[in-house]
């Protein structure tokens, strides 16, 4: 009932023609690539190993088996701890790059029309697939002991600003699409598979139509240009009307991401695992910005100069969209497997005055929950409140920040609360 | 190369600002109050004009002279405090609720109580309980009442006749000639009379309110259920007390409601932050304005909701706390209690109104004498005999008690015990505005007065140009004395 609780929506400026009508430009790995690990990896390789693209180099070993392939052939340095995208500091291997980019196929290509069920969901945990929306989870973990699915929902919404990288991909590669998600609808026994995009793409919406016509099962759906659409839970409130507690699989429903379904396409036809990515790089801080397919572990400032360089001297750098991406502190960082866009902006200029608690972060908040009390509640140091007002679920997707006409960091103070909220729970 | 570092989001609506928002609402007041100023141009001329001008010159100058001390009092830049403070909005919707005849001492004091202790005291903008403009207001209407100017006034306006008529107008017949007063129902809408400055044109109002909900200046929720409320109460008494629908329209145009739910209920401050919390204030404020109009003595009404509501807000937001999504039903259910409660508070104050006799202004000018109406009715003091003449000294309330409840006028009436008629009146004590109220002094209004007896029952006078009032006081003295001569 939106008439009683706000949309939980907005459209923003999408800042798409930036990029979206370019070609999309290769980037030529440096001298030097960095991958990053996250915690739980267990490295493969020795300090000197020789290296081919492909090879497979750590193991992601905890709760989660996610293997690591190197994206440029060479020599293996070490390991040393950088800044990641998300402005963490993380351990990456580095290597020496030979230039020659010599490739070991790490896995047989698979038929997945042939296979089973279980095999291809071993075959997506052994691809090394992940999800490639940006939060970069194991896309075999959805779909392991899946049952009662009977859509999935595939996610080409692509709603933060600047990024068209989805955009690009699904029009180079609109078969090996068709191909990932006939497999993972396979994969999750439904019979039905949504391909969501935004109404406002008419071109891709008819490109994928056309393509999969003879595909029995597959649907386009489109969706409003609005943030944050391609949120999981927004995009199956706007398709089912439906909401659910923890995991979609609860109403039936498993949600990939549409470059996820084309990169598992190629793991299987070609036996290619993640080892570049197209990305968007975009943003006012750039003098010419461009989708780029660029290796995995290239700085992001190697990248920004083979593409014409900064617009000025001082510019936030971020690691994804303007919304959710966080802003690095050095142009070493290097894009990762899960990265789909660098966003560069020029600095921003405005102030925060008092808040006139208008309500407009309470109304567009896509989580439900009312961030302005979350900040009042945070203030105060009010965790019983904190817990009533639910902060445990906000996703930080910045709408709040976004909508204040006070120009407060409201998402900040959000993010505070949550973490206030989970040291009391570990009390 | 330099890489600036800041939480995230990134991203900002360039489109919206506190500042932008507050820009637009002043000029969308501006324009209110041009309209206003054209009117008084039209009507009553140049003067009233200017001192129009002046009082919002003057609510404007100290207001700003109000935050600039504070802002030296409390060692901040004045600039950067003024520009975060918004004292504009204030003073200008202060001067849009006030009559033209307002002092500009009293509209200085206002302002500076709407801005010092409506908004700085409780820590400045963003902080305040009540509405600022509201507390400026009702420093007015409590204490500043008699504080007017002399040669600027006005007719009395809808809200006061409907206040004195007791609410209630049953009689069909009556009903047209109370409202053919104003020029009707369309006049009311179109705001072609005097009244508080920027209050009477609802249709002006609600069109620049429509465009700012537009340009989401404010939210249009407020007003809309503040006023749909208003109209579904007042047509429920209407209903019950058998009267037309024009009931529940003069409600809605009269009294400043429509000023007050598009610029003053939607003040984002001081309501609650979510939709269901605002929906269940503007119901709040529905039914208080209707209660306060017909049980309390005050005009409006729509201030003293206003300002109750605010303390309010806090209770409310208390309420809709919790995980939105989840909590529809209670909001749902919440805001129909809220609308039924209502319905019954304003039912009970509604039901059983009875309707006063009303004086109307005589066809061709002047004042009948006597008339069935029974407020503000003179007491007699004392009844002497003096000679042929029976000598009544009365107290009858003019301008000045009926509005501040000062001091009646007091007034003797000699009437010839002969033939009954009256001989001669004289002011005894006027309490009411000098210069203006104390004009009933004069021979060329007292003298027509002579002559009448009770059996001229259609006999009337010319009051008093500028004090109606003041006027009416002398004539209901001599009615009185009449009434009480011929007993």
């Amino acid at each position: 009932m939106s008439i009683l609780i706000g949309p939980m929506k907005l459209h923003l400026n999408g800042h798409k023609e930036l990029t979206s009508h370019g070609e999309v430009k290769d980037i030529v790995a440096g001298k030097k690539v960095y991958i990053p690990l996250l915690p739980g990896t267990e490295i493969l390789v020795k300090e000197g190993d020789a290296v081919k693209k492909g090879d497979m180099v750590a193991k992601r070993n905890d709760h989660f088996k996610v293997p690591i392939f190197s994206s440029v052939s060479g020599k293996y340095l070490g390991v040393e701890c950088l800044e990641h995208t998300t402005g963490r500091m993380v351990d990456h291997l580095v290597l020496e790059n030979d230039g020659a980019f010599t490739f070991a196929q790490p896995f047989e290509p698979i038929d997945a029309e042939k296979a089973s069920k279980e095999e291809l969901v071993e075959f997506m945990m052994n691809a090394g697939i992940i999800g490639c929306g940006g939060a970069g989870f194991p896309s075999y973990v959805k779909y392991r002991g899946a049952k009662g699915i009977h859509t999935v929902l595939i996610n080409a919404v692509e709603c933060e600003p600047y990024i068209t990288a989805d955009y690009k991909i699904m029009n180079i590669q609109v078969e090996e699409l068709v191909y990932g998600t006939k497999a993972m609808l396979k994969m999750a026994g439904a019979e039905k598979a949504i391909i969501a995009i935004k109404k406002t793409k008419k071109d891709l919406i008819t490109k994928v139509r056309e393509a999969i016509k003879d595909a029995p099962g597959l649907v386009v759906e489109e969706v409003p240009d609005q943030y944050p659409m391609g949120w999981e839970r927004t995009l199956i409130f706007e398709v089912f009307k439906k909401r659910y507690d923890k995991l979609p699989g609860e109403i039936g429903v498993i949600v990939n991401n549409a470059t996820t379904a084309i990169a598992f396409s190629e793991a299987m036809r070609y036996g290619k695992p993640i080892m570049d990515k197209i990305c968007t790089i975009s943003g006012d801080g750039l003098k010419a910005p461009s989708n780029v397919r660029v290796p995995v572990g290239v700085s992001i400032g190697d990248v920004i100069e083979q593409i014409g360089g900064y617009a000025q001297e001082e510019v936030r750098i971020i690691g994804g969209g303007p919304m959710m991406g966080k802003t690095v502190s050095t142009d070493q960082v290097v894009i990762n497997a899960a990265s789909n866009a660098i966003t560069v902006l020029k600095p921003d200029d405005s102030f925060a005055i008092a808040c006139l608690r208008c309500g407009r972060c309470n109304d567009y908040c896509p989580a439900g929950i009312q961030p302005v009390r979350i900040n009042n509640a945070e203030e105060a140091g009010d965790v019983k409140l904190l817990t009533k007002l639910r902060a445990d679920q906000c996703i930080e997707c910045g709408m709040c920040t976004y909508v204040c006409p006070s120009k407060i960091e409201v998402t900040e103070g959000v993010r505070r609360g949550k973490a206030m909220l989970q040291a009391q729970q570990k009390k | 190369m330099k890489f600036l570092t800041k939480v995230s989001p990134n991203n900002r609506d360039k489109d919206h600002s506190t500042q932008g928002i507050m820009a637009e609402l002043s000029v969308g007041l501006m324009v209110v109050f041009v309209f206003s100023m054209v009117f008084y141009f039209q009507e009553y001329g140049m003067d009233y004009v200017i001192h129009g001008v002046l009082l919002l010159v003057t609510a404007i100058l100290v207001a700003l002279v109000t935050e600039a001390v504070f802002a030296l009092a409390t060692k901040k830049s004045i600039p950067a405090h003024l520009k975060s403070s918004f004292p504009l909005v204030t003073a200008i919707i202060l001067v849009l609720t006030v009559p033209i005849s307002t002092s500009l001492f009293a509209i200085g004091v206002a302002s500076f109580f709407a801005i010092f202790v409506g908004k700085l005291i409780f820590g400045g903008f963003g902080h305040n309980i009540f509405n600022p403009a509201g507390v400026g207001r009702a420093v007015i209407v409590s204490s500043l009442m008699g504080s007017t100017v002399a040669d600027v006034t006005t007719g009395a306006t809808p809200i006061s006749s409907m206040g004195n008529a007791g609410w209630m107008i049953k009689d069909a017949a009556v009903t047209e000639k109370f409202l053919e007063q104003f020029g009707g129902l369309t006049n009311l809408l179109l705001g072609w009379y005097p009244g508080a400055l920027g209050e009477t044109s609802a249709l002006l109002i609600l069109l620049v309110g429509a465009y700012l909900a537009y340009r989401k200046v404010l939210d249009w929720k407020v007003p809309a259920v503040y006023i749909g409320s208003v109209f579904v109460f007042t047509t429920v008494i209407a209903l019950v007390n058998g009267v037309g629908m024009w009931y529940p329209m003069f409600h809605v145009l009269s009294g400043g409601l429509v000023f007050g739910a598009v610029f003053m209920s939607t003040d984002p401050v001081t309501n609650p932050t979510t939709i269901s919390g605002r929906m269940i204030y503007a119901i709040g404020l529905g039914v208080l304005t209707v209660v306060i109009r017909l049980q309390a003595s005050l005009p409006g009404g729509v201030v003293f909701a206003i300002l109750i509501m605010n303390m309010m807000s806090p209770l409310i937001d208390k309420l809709t706390d919790g995980w939105s999504i989840y909590s529809t039903k209670k909001y749902g259910i919440s805001v129909a209690v809220t609308f039924v409660v209502g319905l019954v508070l304003t039912f009970v104050a509604g039901n059983g109104l009875e309707p006063r006799a009303i004086e109307f202004p005589r066809e061709g000018g002047g004042i009948a004498i006597f008339s069935d109406s029974t407020a503000n009715l003179p007491t007699v003091d004392s009844a002497t005999e003096e000679g042929d003449l029976m000598v009544y000294v009365l107290s009858a309330p003019g301008y000045y008690a009926i509005e501040t409840g000062g001091a009646d006028n007091k007034i003797e009436v000699s009437i010839d015990k002969a033939s009954g008629a009256v001989a001669k009146v004289a002011i005894l004590e006027v309490n009411d505005t000098p210069g203006l109220g104390d004009r009933i002094d004069a021979a060329s209004f007292l003298d027509q007065f002579e002559g009448i007896s009770f059996d001229d029952q259609e006999a009337g006078v010319d009051a008093v140009s500028g004090a109606t009032v003041s006027s009416l006081s002398a004539i209901r003295a001599v009615r009185v004395a009449l009434e009480e001569f011929n007993k």
